[in-house]
């Protein structure tokens, strides 16, 4: 159908209908209660079955390392500009094999190499900011960040200085309503993959991570 | 590798649509065959701890209503310039370089996807959970076209695997026991038994790993869009919606046309209550913001994002007396605490929205032929209002149903007349005095004494389950009138 | 001495043709608190139930005449009924906007009371209550009281000052009863459905008495418990604070 004409028909109906009136509000960030942000993301993180690893960012490659460990990870999908410096050739240098992450255009050349994330253990990615309220970490995807690297492995590792972590998403987006047009893809990630349709039993991973790790930098 | 996930999905039969011929006609009619059974027992269970968790989550927001309040007035300022919202939106989206596509009815819908995934050479298509794919019926029509189309969502790759139908907007098979979806995957999946919810979730994580990895096109609907920025919000917790709109060449989005806001501001609000409203989570686990498909330099993405916008009796809402209802943002809360929708589930609406919104959408979506007594499936207790992350009034929407559908087969023509009858006695009270004075001497004629155990014909509908009060023999007017005589 | 203004009496359709019994501790209830009460004897019925059912013109008409008869009174109109009360408070003067008595009926709804608002709200609570016979009652919330008009610990602050009268909970209270007007008829296997749920927990509340203050529910709630055999009685809270807890 035309633009117009669909929109023509709306037009028409807009007014017609019966709706009542919007009523007077606020906007910005709503008023909710001061707490420790560091302390209040760690908890609520852990309720929802992620886990927070508070530690300094000179302790950050032990950490990943320690996790990856745990997880009987070699290789792992990771984001191009991560929060620690030199991350990248540290890991390598302790026996990590980074994937590249870059999908390739062919369209046979993209099924094999996406056909490679079938198995991936481990992802490790940044955060563009942590949500206190919710435990979530949000993740804006570009050059260098791959947005599969926290949904196709079994395990997702973000790195999340701690001084990014903001009161609620209503916060985080009003403090900067355009960060969501400044990415094609901007995703909030609030504990693993998770799914309760089977007789309503909570069961994790079932598409998404397994497991997430939010190794929270102390920068301050 | 692109025919690979061709194993044993495609060996199932169609979904099938609502058949007429061998489906009751009416509510109580389709709601009779379920009443009871151990399928709503599940429904009744699962809707009740998704109420309770709503609660708890409700009750530790300190700021649930001021954002309730901020998500019903984003909600409404939409549908009020809903036809100035469309064009910015539909401008961002091309802005950002996607393509927008505009659907009178299901079928324009259906044949523009199909249209898009021919195009783009697709044989599989990966879809997630999306209530207006189910309106379009896309599958059937994706079908037809020999493009194989695979539900990934947990709940509705068990209905899809099992030709059934969902009963719940955002639990599909809430009506299904783990012991059914076990024997379904082990008949249609080839693997061995197992009723373990963890091995069955095992089971369908492998299964649908290798269907993201290899389709050529992603499909999902949308829970809001951005009139402002031209985003694309979608809500999953699972990870589905992120795998579909990620990993496939092309993403194609469709969209009632009703999902706008027009600020981010707004979209926070909504965000903020949904989730707390439809399960109890703070926010569900995937929440992904989409403006364009991948831009250059991205590592991964889509090469092509499609809105496909739909209106299908939408605009026809948007100008009747339950407009209100388009507010919706499908949440699910109002079938959670409504009592008829807890004791017949979700089939027996019929459509494939259910539960008191149903009640209402449906007949206004789709006219009143069909579905002229699905607004009298309520109490009107008023438990969904209450519920309601945007306000919406059903309880006044689906009286404004019954006004609508009352004369074109909504009330039985029995009641209709009933109602009549009464009405136009209490229209003069002369009549009503002698017809309460008549009433109460009838009923001394009756058998027994205090209540009636039982009444023919349509009487009985009431004494089947419950005793009737006699009429007092003499009404409250009377016995007022001798005592003031008397005084 | 201050003059009392009057207090004019909704009685309700069903309590004038079914339990005047109702009517008339509603009446007692007032009086004792040194009420003058007057009854609109050309009432008939609000026209709630042509509402209900979809049939708009009759139910204006209904209204109509309801508010037309109210209106030529003054005073407090009391209502022993949250669902007629929150249909002509919050319908009925939609219903008539355009009409004749569209002034009436926002004027009327201006005066209308539900009976435990009125009295826990526009009267001194501690009027003393008759006492009753000891007796295990709870407090059935009907939903229309409940959610159109707010009734939440009202009754149960008047129930706590009659002597006599233990309180219960019944699960789940706010749940409806399944009972819907039309409902119960025209979809009354649905309607049995729900209020058997409603009768189980009455039962396991181990209440004697089941007080409301809608008669509708009441009725479909009490016709419940004599369908099953039970013992079980439900009363309108007018009646308890009368001094009356036999039930019915």
């Amino acid at each position: 159908m035309e633009r117009e004409r669909f929109l023509a028909a709306v037009a028409a109906n807009v007014t017609a209908g019966v709706l009542p009136a919007p009523p007077p509000i606020t906007t910005g960030p709503p008023s909710l209660p001061d707490v420790d942000l560091i302390e209040t993301f760690c908890t609520r993180l852990g309720v929802i079955g992620g886990h927070a690893h508070r530690c300094a960012i000179g302790e950050a490659v032990r950490q990943i390392l320690d996790l990856l460990g745990e997880h009987a990870a070699t290789a792992v999908l990771a984001w191009d500009d991560l929060p620690v410096p030199r991350l990248a050739s540290l890991l390598q240098e302790s026996g990590v094999e980074l994937l590249a992450s870059s999908m390739p255009a062919d369209r046979g050349e993209r099924a094999a190499h996406l056909g490679g994330y079938l198995g991936l253990a481990a992802g490790l990615t940044g955060a563009d900011a942590g949500l206190a309220e919710s435990g979530s970490v949000v993740l804006s995807h570009g050059p260098g960040r791959p947005r599969l690297a926290s949904l196709a492995p079994e395990v997702h590792i973000a790195l999340l200085p701690a001084s990014r972590i903001v009161r609620s998403l209503a916060h985080f987006l009003a403090a900067d309503p355009v960060v969501v047009a400044r990415t094609a893809n901007l995703v909030v990630i609030t504990g693993p993959s998770r799914t309760a349709d089977i007789e309503q039993r909570l069961t994790i991973g079932v598409h998404g991570p397994r497991h997430i790790h939010v190794v929270v930098l102390d920068d301050a | 590798m692109v025919s690979e996930p061709r194993s044993r999905v495609t060996q199932r039969v169609p979904t099938a649509p609502v058949d007429p011929k061998t489906t009751p006609v009416t509510f109580l009619g389709r709601a009779k065959l379920d009443l009871g059974s151990d399928k709503v027992a599940a429904v009744e269970d699962g809707a009740r701890r998704l109420y309770r968790h709503r609660a708890e989550a409700v009750a530790e927001y300190p700021a649930m209503e001021e954002m309730r309040a901020r998500a019903r007035a984003g909600r409404m300022s939409a549908l009020r310039n809903l036809d100035r919202l469309l064009a910015r939106f539909a401008d961002q989206v091309e802005a950002t370089g996607g393509k927008v596509w505009w659907a009178g009815d299901a079928a324009e819908a259906n044949a523009i996807v199909t249209r898009i995934a021919a195009d783009a050479g697709a044989g599989l298509v990966a879809k997630s959970k999306s209530m207006v794919t189910e309106e379009t019926e896309l599958n059937h029509a994706l079908e037809a076209a020999g493009i194989e189309v695979v539900e990934t969502d947990l709940g509705e790759f068990i209905v899809q695997l099992g030709n059934d139908r969902p009963s719940h907007l955002i639990a599909p098979v809430l009506h299904t026991t783990r012991y059914d979806v076990a024997r379904l995957f082990a008949d249609r999946l080839g693997v061995a038994y197992t009723d373990v919810p963890e091995e069955l979730n095992d089971i369908a994580r492998t299964h649908l790993r290798r269907v993201f990895l290899s389709a050529d096109v992603g499909v999902s609907g949308v829970n809001i869009g951005i009139a402002d920025t031209g985003t694309v919000i979608l809500v999953t917790n699972e990870g589905n919606g992120r795998f579909v709109t990620s990993a496939p060449r092309v993403h194609i989005a469709m969209m009632g046309m009703e999902r706008l806001v027009e600020t981010v501001d707004e979209a926070a609000a909504v965000l903020e209550v949904l989730a707390r409203s439809g399960t109890g989570q703070r926010l569900s686990v995937y929440t992904t913001m989409l403006t364009g498909p991948r831009r250059p330099g991205d590592p991964d993405g889509p090469d092509e994002l499609h809105v496909v916008i739909l209106d299908n009796g939408r605009s026809r809402v948007l100008g009747s007396n339950v407009a209100e209802v388009l507010a919706c943002i499908r949440c699910g809360a109002c079938l959670n605490v409504c009592p008829v929708y807890r004791r017949v589930g979700g089939h027996s609406y019929g459509s494939v929205y259910g539960g008191p919104v149903g009640a209402v959408l449906t007949p206004a979506l789709e006219g009143p032929e069909q579905w002229a007594d699905l607004p009298y499936a309520s109490t009107l207790c008023g438990a969904c209002r209450e519920v309601c992350p945007v306000g919406i009034d059903l309880p006044g929407l689906l009286l404004a149903s019954r006004a609508n559908t009352a004369l074109r087969g909504g009330l039985e023509p029995g009641l209709r007349r009933a109602v009549r009858a009464y009405a136009a006695v209490a229209a003069r009270p002369r009549a009503w005095g002698l017809a309460l004075a008549a009433a109460g001497q009838t009923a001394r004629l009756l058998p027994g004494k205090g209540w009636i155990e039982s009444l023919p014909w349509y009487g009985s509908a009431w004494t089947d389950s419950r005793h009737l009060p006699r009429p007092a023999a003499r009404s409250f007017r009377q016995r007022w009138k001798e005592r003031r005589s008397g005084a | 001495m201050l003059r009392v203004p009057p207090v004019q009496l909704l009685v309700t359709c069903l309590v004038d043709a079914l339990v005047p019994g109702v009517g008339e501790a509603v009446v007692e209830v007032l009086e004792r608190r040194g009420l003058d009460v007057a009854f609109p004897e050309a009432q008939t019925c609000c026209g709630q139930p042509a509402f209900n059912a979809g049939l708009s013109a009759e139910a204006a008409r209904m209204a109509a005449h309801t508010v037309t008869v109210l209106d030529a009174t003054e005073g407090p109109i009391v209502v022993p009924s949250g669902s007629c009360t929150a249909f002509l408070v919050h319908h009925a003067p939609e219903l008539l906007a355009g009409e004749p008595e569209a002034e009436a009926a926002q004027r009327v709804a201006g005066r209308l009371r539900e009976l435990s608002l009125f009295l826990s709200d526009d009267l001194a609570e501690d009027v003393g209550m008759e006492a009753v016979e000891s007796v295990r009652v709870a407090w059935h919330p009907s939903c229309h009281g409940l959610r159109e008009l707010g009734i939440t610990d009202e009754p149960h602050r008047l129930l706590a000052g009659v002597e006599g009268v233990e309180r219960v909970e019944i699960a789940g209270a706010d749940e409806c009863c399944g009972f819907g007007g039309l409902f119960s008829v025209e979809m009354p296997e649905i309607s049995a459905a729900i209020l058997r749920a409603k009768l189980d927990a009455i039962e396991a509340s181990g209440a004697e008495v089941i007080a409301g203050g809608d008669v509708s529910c009441l009725l479909h709630i009490g016709g419940g418990l004599r369908k099953r055999g039970s013992a079980v009685r439900v009363c309108h809270l007018a009646e308890l604070l009368a001094g009356r807890a036999e039930g019915w």
